[in-house]
C-alpha cells in the first residue's frame, strides 16, 4: 500500500489538526511544534506529514506533491485551486471581514482603498457590491494600514476581534466564515480512492464526536 | 545539451507510441491551420476562455487567433463537406495549441494529441473510444491509472425543472465538482425544492467509485426515468469495457463536469500517479456540429504530450535517443568506415562515424563501438572485444538486438 502525504500549515492549525487526527487514530508522536523538522511519519508509517507555509498548502495539493491538505477556508477562497474540498474540521474558526474606523461609510468615497492579504476575495466582494476599489496587498499587520492613512478599510480574518479593538477598529461587514478544511488532490482520489476515503471517514467520525 | 536532447527524445517517443496506437484503431492523421478566425471561437460560446487566446491582427485588420483548440476547426471543416453523417470518420492529430494561462509558470504553447471519432452515439462507440484512451496509457507503461467516467445528463436531469437561477446553478456545480459535501448541504437546505431532489443532489458527490456499486446506488437515489436511462447507458459501456479486458481501470464519477461547454453525453478523464491534474480529457460532443448547421455527432479525447512526459519522468522510459553503433576510424581507414556505415544504415541501424582524434567530441550513448584502426579492426559489444578482418563478419549486427 502506498503512503498518503498530508500537507499542513505551520503553527496553531497544525497543532490543533494533529490533535484531532490523534483522536481519529492517526498519531504523530514524533511531532512537536518546536521542532525544525519539516517531514514527520505517523506511528504506523503509512501517513507522511509535511509542514509548509499556509498559503502554499493548496499549491502542494493541486500539484499532487501532497494527497491531502489541511487548510483554512480563507486561503481556499483566495487561491481557488482545482481540488476536492471534502471535510470541514470545525477548528481554527474565524471570519473574513471588512474592518475600519467606527461609522465608516464606504459609499461616501468614490473609490475605496482597501489593504488586505486577500486581494482576490477583496476585489470579488466589492465588485459584487459595485464599489470601485484600489487594493493594497500586504502580508501582515494589516490593521496598521488605516491607522497610518494608507487605506480606508481592511479585509482580514478576525478571530476574537482583540487586535482590531486594541487598534481602535471595528468590523464593518462580514464576508465569509472560515474554518480548517480537508482538501484532496483529484488524481490521488482516483488512484488511492480507498485509502483516502478511509482517512476522511476516520477524521469525519472524530469531528462529529467532538461537536 | 544532454538534458535537452533526452527531454526531446522522451517527447518524440511519447508521440511515437501515441500515434501508433491511434493508427491501430483505424485513425488517420490530420492537421489544421495554425491561425484561425477569432469569430470561429466566439461562435462557440465559452468553449475556450477568450482571455486565454493568443490574438494576432493580419494586414487587413482581421483578428486571428493562434489555434487554441483542435476539435472546433475539425468539426467546422467537416461541416463544409457534409451536413449530416453518411459515414463514420476517425481522425487523430498531434499539434501545438496556444493558450495564455493566468498562471505565468504555465507554458503558452503545448503539444496536444487527440482523436475525433464522428459517429452516432452508442455504447459500443463510446466504449471503444474509452478503451483506446486506456490502451494508449497502457502503452506508455503507466503502472497506476484510472479513467473516471461521468455523464452530463446526470446532473442536468436532476436540476431540470427546479427553476434555479444561473448563479445558483453555477454555485451548485462548483460544490458538486469539488465534492464539498458540507457546504453543498448548507446550500441546498435554503433552496425551496422537493426533498427527494435535495436528497439526490446531496448524494451526488458520493456517486464515485467502483462501477458495479455506484451504478446500482445511482438508480436507487435518483429514480427519474431519464436518469435511469443514462445509468443503463453507462452500464452498457462498462459491460463492453469488460470485453476489452480494461474494466479494472474504470471509476464512475457522477460529480464529473467539464468546463468545456460543448460536451453533451459521456465524459471521461484520465489520471495517473504523481501528476495532480488529469492527463487526458474527453467526451461526446453531439451538439457542436449544430453551431455550423450540420448534424455531426462525435466523441473524442485529447491529452497533452508535455503532461504525459512529466508523468513519465520518474518511470523508466528506455532511452530512445540511443544510437546503435559508433564507428571510430583512423585517417587511413576512412573509406572502409564510410562503406561499413552505409551498409549498416541500409539495415536501418543508427550509425555515427567519427575520426579517432574526435572521439571525445562524440560522447554518445551507443550499444556497440567499432574501431577501425590501421593496425586492427575491433568490435566492442556488451563488454566483449572481438577483432574482425572483413565487413562481412559483422552481418550479425543487423539481425541482432534490434
Amino acid at each position: 500500500m502506498s503512503k498518503l502525504t498530508v500537507a499542513m500549515a505551520k503553527g496553531r492549525t497544525a497543532t490543533m489538526a494533529i490533535d484531532l487526527l490523534a483522536g481519529a487514530g492517526i498519531e504523530f508522536s514524533s511531532y512537536s511544534e518546536a521542532s525544525r523538522k519539516l517531514v514527520f511519519m505517523d506511528d504506523t508509517g503509512t501517513v507522511k506529514l509535511v509542514v509548509v507555509k499556509s498559503v502554499d498548502v493548496p499549491t502542494y495539493v493541486e500539484n499532487g506533491a501532497a494527497d491531502i491538505g489541511v487548510i483554512g477556508k480563507d486561503v481556499l477562497l483566495e487561491e481557488q485551486k482545482d481540488v476536492y474540498e471534502m471535510l470541514d474540521l470545525g477548528i481554527s474558526k474565524c471570519k473574513l471581514a471588512v474592518a475600519g474606523f467606527p461609522n465608516h461609510k464606504f459609499m461616501d468615497s468614490s473609490r475605496l482603498t482597501v489593504a488586505s492579504k486577500y486581494p482576490k476575495v477583496t476585489k470579488a466582494h466589492f465588485d459584487a457590491k459595485g464599489i470601485r476599489t484600489d487594493i493594497i496587498t500586504l502580508n501582515g499587520s494589516i490593521e496598521l494600514a488605516p491607522l497610518i492613512g494608507m487605506s480606508d478599510v481592511i479585509v482580514d480574518i478576525v478571530e476574537s476581534g482583540k487586535t482590531l479593538k486594541e487598534n481602535g477598529l471595528v468590523i464593518l461587514e462580514d464576508i465569509a466564515d472560515s474554518s480548517a478544511r480537508i482538501i484532496v488532490n483529484k488524481a490521488s482520489f482516483a488512484i488511492k480512492t480507498k485509502q483516502i476515503q478511509a482517512f476522511i471517514a476516520k477524521v469525519k467520525k472524530r469531528v462529529e464526536v467532538r461537536s | 545539451m544532454n538534458m535537452y536532447s533526452t527531454q526531446n527524445a522522451k517527447v518524440e517517443r511519447v508521440i511515437d507510441v501515441v500515434s501508433k496506437r491511434f493508427s491501430t484503431y483505424g485513425y488517420t492523421r490530420i492537421k489544421t491551420a495554425a491561425f484561425e478566425k477569432y469569430d470561429l471561437y466566439s461562435t462557440v460560446t465559452s468553449s475556450v476562455n477568450r482571455k486565454e487566446m493568443v490574438k494576432v491582427i493580419d494586414t487587413t485588420g482581421d483578428v486571428l487567433v493562434l489555434r487554441p483548440d483542435v476539435t472546433i476547426p475539425i468539426t467546422q471543416e467537416l461541416s463544409h463537406v457534409c451536413n449530416h453523417l453518411t459515414s463514420e470518420y476517425r481522425f487523430y492529430y498531434i499539434q501545438e495549441v496556444f493558450r495564455q494561462s493566468f498562471e505565468k509558470s504555465e507554458k503558452t504553447e503545448r503539444t496536444q494529441a487527440g482523436i475525433e471519432y464522428f459517429c452516432e452515439s452508442s455504447p459500443e462507440a463510446d466504449a471503444e473510444t474509452i478503451a483506446l484512451a486506456i490502451q494508449m496509457m497502457k502503452d506508455l507503461n503507466f503502472k497506476e491509472m484510472k479513467i473516471e467516467i461521468g455523464h452530463t445528463a446526470f446532473f442536468n436531469e436532476i436540476v431540470n425543472g427546479l427553476h434555479l437561477q444561473e448563479e445558483q446553478l453555477e454555485r451548485l456545480k462548483t460544490l458538486v465538482v469539488s465534492k464539498n459535501i458540507g457546504e453543498l448541504n448548507l446550500f441546498i437546505q435554503q433552496l425551496l425544492i422537493d426533498p427527494k431532489r435535495k436528497l439526490a443532489i446531496e448524494q451526488l458527490p458520493f456517486l464515485y467509485g467502483k462501477p458495479e456499486e455506484v451504478l446500482e446506488r445511482a438508480k436507487e437515489i435518483v429514480p427519474l426515468p431519464n436518469v435511469i436511462k443514462t445509468v443503463c447507458y453507462i452500464e452498457e459501456i462498462y459491460r463492453i469495457l469488460k470485453l476489452y479486458g480494461l474494466d479494472e481501470y474504470v471509476v464512475i464519477d457522477f460529480g464529473l463536469m467539464n468546463h468545456m461547454d460543448y460536451y453533451s453525453g459521456v465524459l471521461f478523464q484520465g489520471y495517473v500517479e504523481r501528476l495532480g491534474k488529469p492527463v487526458l480529457m474527453g467526451g461526446r460532443y453531439d451538439e457542436l456540429g449544430k453551431k455550423f448547421e450540420a448534424e455531426l455527432p462525435a466523441i473524442g479525447f485529447a491529452c497533452e504530450i508535455e503532461s504525459l512526459v512529466k508523468a513519465l519522468q520518474n518511470s523508466a522510459v528506455d532511452n530512445a535517443n540511443q544510437i546503435d553503433l559508433k564507428i571510430i576510424y583512423e585517417e587511413s581507414e576512412l573509406g572502409s568506415a564510410i562503406q561499413l556505415a552505409a551498409k549498416l544504415r541500409a539495415l536501418d541501424l543508427r550509425v555515427v562515424i567519427a575520426s579517432k582524434t574526435k572521439e571525445s567530441m562524440n560522447s554518445i550513448d551507443e550499444r556497440c563501438i567499432i574501431r577501425m584502426y590501421e593496425q586492427e579492426h575491433i568490435v566492442e559489444f556488451q563488454g566483449n572485444e572481438q577483432p574482425f578482418t572483413s565487413i562481412e563478419q559483422l552481418d550479425w549486427l543487423g539481425g541482432n538486438d534490434k
